[in-house]
């Protein structure tokens, strides 16, 4: 391959201009964007141009920190005070630029003919307006407009963004609605007012992969009729391979490298760039020894809750059942893939089997021992060998604790050790096998960065030596390329060590590069399972089948 | 990338620059840039160095009585002929004639005899620290003369030195209180919401019907309870018992609060998952990560102490004299017709203001600089 010199990729015009027609809706050039933050000045976003023609899609990738969120606030003018926007930047929409607008006139632009959806349609939305009201605040902001008018134009909205019976709708609160209706009304919103650009920041990053192709296909159905151009702000390839015209790719607040998609993909040229498409997870859990004995198994676990049900008058208990008589069986040194969109039990099944919360009914075998009845005290002696790693790395770790604390703590706990030099000699070693660094025992968890911190989760677990590792989504929270790396490192200490998985995920991508067998849950039930391979290529039922497509190929 | 390649690799981490910052450390860093919070440090660290050095600080033995009611004296740094000299204050005397309205001997400054004021002046004797024997004063007439800045009360006591002493007490009730409403609160709180449960469900119920107790007519009534004969030190010990069974419900509230949100976050689970005791749960995972909320709530809770010996003072049920003390002084002020005539007795209110404001600053600032993450 030839040598490319790689500061050529990112020119601030764009590869494609010659061929464009018009002039750009946006033209952002050498934006810059500095925080104040307590230690002094960061440099959030260094020098980015981009251009945006009307009715096109535009994807800005990046993985977290890049600063694409913050190129999409100066886009809106919605950044914080903390923050200074060089002089050097200029946004000019439709030929004027709105970095020198004042804040009335941006404020009539915003909202009207720029608006932005976020990634939490939960937290965007007035949890004490109806989604009506809301709705037509955001119309008659901009637009004289009788209250009917705009009722009508609400409801005229609501079926665009293909939400049931709007007429009923219309009346109801947020928290009424699922999360993908909360992100079509959020997008309802930024339609509101016709505009002419719509920003989506990670617009699904949120929801259910089974949601996520429906709501990026309602933004690109909505862009064709409504001729918008969009700014999709992502971190997922394959959205951006699906849904847009011309990709830009940041890194530490630069842009890498843009390029029209296809040419992106076929032929990436920054490093940066073919490390991101290097970083899908990719490859196989390597094949176990084939006559393994079980070590953890469950027979007709069956988890419950009691929801408080009835008025304070009649009070009543309604149970609700997270994992209806499951059974499972788990091989030594086997991977087992536990599957399906938040709510179908998963998470609570995983923590039922290592008695983290308590089971209603079934037996729960470990190691050939019944566990189902023991109390924690009697579960002490086992809690070594079994070990859970969390999916979010920022709540799992002890701020006030170091990390030779955190590691250390399993090993005073399970009297593992005999001296402190003995022990600290076995949290280096586990740090070390984690592929940390072992001179960080003094430092804290807000030290380092979020696949760092699973490192050291993962580390808390294996120093232990346990024989099995409850995994919940522990790379969900991780950005792509930092996934890739600790599903390596699973795969590693699973050949090393010999360790058994439970991996609980909704990621099917993740689950192909790292598990054997795969358990396909909805509602609290197994709907499937069977070898990775057969439940991927050849899905016996319709759920199983959405997950796949919507995990391979978002836009089924 | 190839596993064999993986094994080997070990991950960079970001060099400890600030690194081995503790968590005490990155709260000083944040604090410091928060304007109130510094202001509210700065006057709460003034507060306890006037509280502990008041006899160097006071210029006037406060048990001394001269003439009751006197004005503040002024400092001046003109003559009568309005030439410059040094700063200089009149004695309030009285003198021959006698107000035509009252029939009282009329008061004022004695122009004929100036008193040159100074620092470091020799004064009344005291015991610094109840041990060293001195009798240098911060601030006073050079030649010992007992100097009023802020006038006498009824007795003819110079009322800068007692609000000087009864700092002492006024604060000691409120470090005190607030001690013992922490501890109490904490454990009660912390205990509550890990194990919950029925025991949980029951300390709420009792935690709420101490909040709901009218509070004010409790306080009125257990005045009349203690005998008027009892000791000082008893009566005090009566008072600080009485706001801390009534305060501390709040503060266990708080904490329950925090730790009911604690005990379900994922650091919690993994340590269970890793076999620890509640015990080892308790005072690792949740006391460490409660503390910084209970420091924020304990600065915020001084100042109510304050606020509340002061307000209890003023409706006579306050530490007995001889002590002295921020509310006992406010008693004095009870009358309509004496803050008329005499307002300067009410300035141990500014002294209370002061000090709640500044550990209201300091709390507000502590909050922010404990919780960003």
């Amino acid at each position: 391959m030839a040598l490319v010199d790689i500061s050529t990729l990112a020119p601030e015009q764009r590869h494609d201009h010659a061929a464009a027609v018009g002039s750009p809706i946006i033209d952002a050039r050498h934006v810059a964007v500095k925080f104040k933050v307590e230690s002094g000045m960061v440099d959030a976003v260094k020098d980015v141009s981009f251009q945006l023609y009307r009715g096109e899609t535009i994807a800005v990738v990046g993985e977290s920190g890049s600063g694409k969120s913050v190129t999409a606030r100066t886009v809106m003018g919605l950044l914080t005070k903390r923050a200074t926007v060089s002089d050097r930047s200029s946004i000019a929409y439709d030929g004027k630029n709105v970095l020198k607008f004042s804040d009335r006139q941006r404020r009539a632009l915003r909202g009207n003919r720029i608006s932005m959806i976020f990634q939490e349609p939960m937290s965007s939305l007035n949890p004490v307006y109806t989604i009506g009201a809301q709705i037509i605040e955001a119309i008659r902001v901009h637009q004289k407009m009788s209250r009917s008018q705009a009722m009508e134009r609400t409801l005229e909205l609501l079926r665009q963004v293909q939400i049931p019976d709007p007429e009923a709708r219309i009346n109801q609160y947020p928290h009424q609605l699922s999360g993908g209706q909360r992100q079509r009304i959020m997008i309802a919103m930024a339609l509101a007012n016709s505009p002419d650009v719509l920003i989506a920041d990670e617009p699904t990053t949120a929801l259910d992969v089974t949601v996520q192709a429906q709501i990026l296909n309602l933004i690109r159905d909505l862009q064709k009729t409504l001729g918008m151009a969009v700014i999709l702000i992502t971190h997922d390839l394959t959205v951006v391979r699906q849904f847009s015209d011309y990709v830009y790719v940041m890194q530490n607040g630069e842009v890498k490298e843009h390029n029209t998609t296809t040419t992106l993909f076929q032929n990436p040229q920054h490093p940066y760039t073919r490390h991101l498409l290097n970083s899908e997870p990719k490859g196989m859990a390597n094949p176990m020894p084939v006559d393994s004995a079980s070590i953890l198994e469950g027979r007709n676990v069956r988890v419950s809750f009691m929801l408080k049900a009835g008025g304070f008058f009649k009070p009543q208990l309604k149970e609700l059942v997270a994992v209806d008589s499951l059974s499972i069986k788990l091989h030594r040194h086997e991977t087992l893939g536990l599957v399906g969109e938040s709510g179908s039990g998963k998470t609570t099944f995983g923590q039922a089997l290592v008695k983290l919360l308590r089971a209603d009914g079934g037996e729960i075998l470990f190691d050939g021992q019944s566990i189902e009845n023991k109390t924690r005290d009697e579960m002490r002696p086992l809690r070594s060998r079994m070990q859970v790693v969390f999916q979010d790395p920022f709540s799992s770790l002890n701020p006030r604790m170091s990390v030779g604390q955190i590691i250390e703590e399993g090993l005073i706990v399970n009297k593992l050790g005999a001296t402190r030099n003995e022990r600290l000699e076995r949290v280096r070693e586990a740090l070390n096998s984690a592929g940390l660094p072992n001179n960080i025992l003094s430092r804290f968890p807000h030290e380092f960065s979020g696949g760092q911190r699973q490192r050291i989760a993962i580390a808390r677990a294996v120093a232990l030596e346990p024989e099995f590792i409850l995994l919940d989504e522990p790379t969900s929270a991780l950005d792509l390329s930092v996934q890739a790396q600790i599903i390596e490192l699973l795969r590693k200490l699973q050949d090393e060590k010999g360790l058994s998985y439970l991996f609980i995920s909704h990621d099917l991508k993740v689950v192909r590069a790292l598990c054997h067998r795969v358990v396909v849950m909805q509602h609290g039930k197994i709907v499937e399972e069977g070898p990775v391979e057969d439940v991927l290529t050849h899905p016996k039922t319709a759920y199983t089948e959405r997950l796949v497509r919507a995990a391979f190929e978002v836009a089924a | 990338m190839k596993a064999d390649v993986q094994t080997a690799v070990i991950v960079p981490v970001p060099p400890a620059s600030h690194g081995n910052e503790t968590y005490l450390a990155l709260v000083w860093r944040r604090l410091r840039h928060s304007w109130t919070g510094m202001a509210g440090l700065i006057l709460v660290c003034l507060l306890m160095l006037m509280t502990v050095f008041a006899e160097f600080f006071s210029p006037v033995d406060p048990k001394l009585t001269g003439v009751a009611f006197a004005p503040p004296q002024t400092i001046s740094i003109t003559d009568q002929e309005g030439s410059l000299v040094w700063p200089r204050t009149y004695q309030v005397g009285e003198g021959t004639e006698l107000d035509p309205v009252t029939f009282q001997p009329m008061v004022g400054p004695d122009y004929a005899n100036p008193l040159d004021l100074g620092f470091f002046v020799k004064g009344f004797k005291y015991r610094l620290f109840g041990l060293i024997p001195t009798d240098r004063h911060f601030f006073g007439a050079t030649n010992g003369t007992p100097v009023n800045f802020l006038g006498t009360d009824k007795f003819g006591r110079d009322v800068l030195s007692r609000i000087f002493y009864g700092s002492r007490v006024s604060l000691m009730i409120a470090l005190t209180v607030v001690f013992i409403i922490t501890v109490v609160g904490t454990t009660v709180g912390m205990v509550s919401g890990y194990f919950g449960g029925r025991f949980d469900a029951w300390m709420q119920r009792f935690v709420e019907l101490v909040l709901a107790f009218p509070q004010l007519p409790l306080y009125l009534a257990l005045t009349s309870l203690i005998p008027v004969t009892a000791p000082t030190n008893v009566f005090l010990a009566f008072v600080i018992f009485v706001m801390s069974a009534l305060g501390w419900a709040q503060m266990s509230r708080e904490v329950r609060g925090k730790t009911l949100a604690l005990a379900r976050i994922d650091y919690v689970r993994a340590a269970m998952a890793i076999g620890a005791t509640d015990r080892r749960i308790i005072f690792q995972h949740i006391f460490p990560n409660v503390m910084s909320h209970v420091i924020v709530a304990v600065t915020l809770a001084i100042p109510n102490v304050v606020l509340l010996e002061s307000f209890l003072g003023f409706l006579g049920f306050a530490v007995k004299p001889p002590l002295m003390s921020w509310g006992l002084m406010l008693q004095d002020t009870s009358t309509y017709s004496v803050i008329g005539s005499y307002p300067w007795i009410l300035s141990p209110v500014a002294f209370v203001l002061i000090t709640v404001f500044a550990f209201n600053a300091l709390g507000d600032g502590l909050r922010d600089a404990v919780d960003p993450y």
